[in-house]
């Protein structure tokens, strides 16, 4: 049996780009477009949901990022240094998108077309991660069903409670 | 646009009803977002245990 030495490969570095808010899965994929076209030594391109504005990038070389970044319009800037993937490890099982929201909680929805509106959450589907919301301005409660991403919380039933008290 | 769907079983993100890798049922309920390009040279895909390169989708639901 030949007695062969694995070659140790290169550690790869994971940096971190900033990015126009809401564009960050299009500039994963304009890095992705570029990496395949020019054959640059990208390892992966993490978008996590839970940061907004910033995407990771995993590379060899810091400055044929920096570089490549320049032709994307919606990547801002790139942050000096890298990360140790223990840090952005809790990302890549990201959290429910309905564990932080409880029945009862009033919520400003982000996206969709009630976007701006204020809603008192009434039902959620844990299992879909969707939320059933009532929106307060409305005259007629009707019950509206959305994604549990889609609402910002603004305030808590927990909240209301102390303060009645 | 061509919208994205991804495998239950293996998060890999395509645009097919049944995912080319390992013919589960795919679905448009996904979260987070990862490219990768290199599984081999990858700690990311390591850590996902990704072997082959593609998107995929970091929870689907």
């Amino acid at each position: 049996m030949e007695n062969t030495v694995a070659e140790e490969a290169p550690k790869s570095s994971i940096f971190s780009i900033k990015t126009q808010v809401g564009k960050e899965q299009n500039t994963a994929d304009l890095l992705n477009s570029r990496a395949k076209k020019g054959k640059l030594d990208i390892a992966s391109i993490l978008v996590t949901p839970e940061l907004r504005g910033y995407i990771f990038v995993e590379a060899f070389d810091e400055e044929l990022i920096k570089n490549t970044i320049k032709t994307i319009s919606y990547a801002r800037n790139m942050l000096e240094g890298s990360i140790p993937i223990d840090q952005i490890e809790h990302f890549l099982t990201p959290t429910s998108a309905v564990a932080k929201i409880t029945e009862g909680d009033v919520v400003e929805m982000i996206a969709g077309p009630f976007r701006g509106e204020k809603a008192k959450i009434t039902h959620i589907d844990y299992a879909k991660e969707e939320i059933t919301v009532e929106l307060l301005e409305s005259m007629v409660p009707i019950p509206i069903t959305v994604r549990g991403d889609q609402v910002r919380i603004i305030k808590r039933k927990d909240d209301e409670k102390r303060e009645e008290r | 646009m061509k919208t994205l769907n991804a495998c239950k079983d293996c998060h890999y993100l395509t645009e097919k009803d049944r995912c080319p890798l390992c013919s589960e049922q795919t679905v448009n309920r996904w979260r987070g977002y990862v490219i990768v390009l290199n599984p081999e040279k990858s700690q990311i895909a390591k850590k996902m245990n990704i072997t082959k390169p593609g998107k995929y989708a970091l929870k689907v639901s």
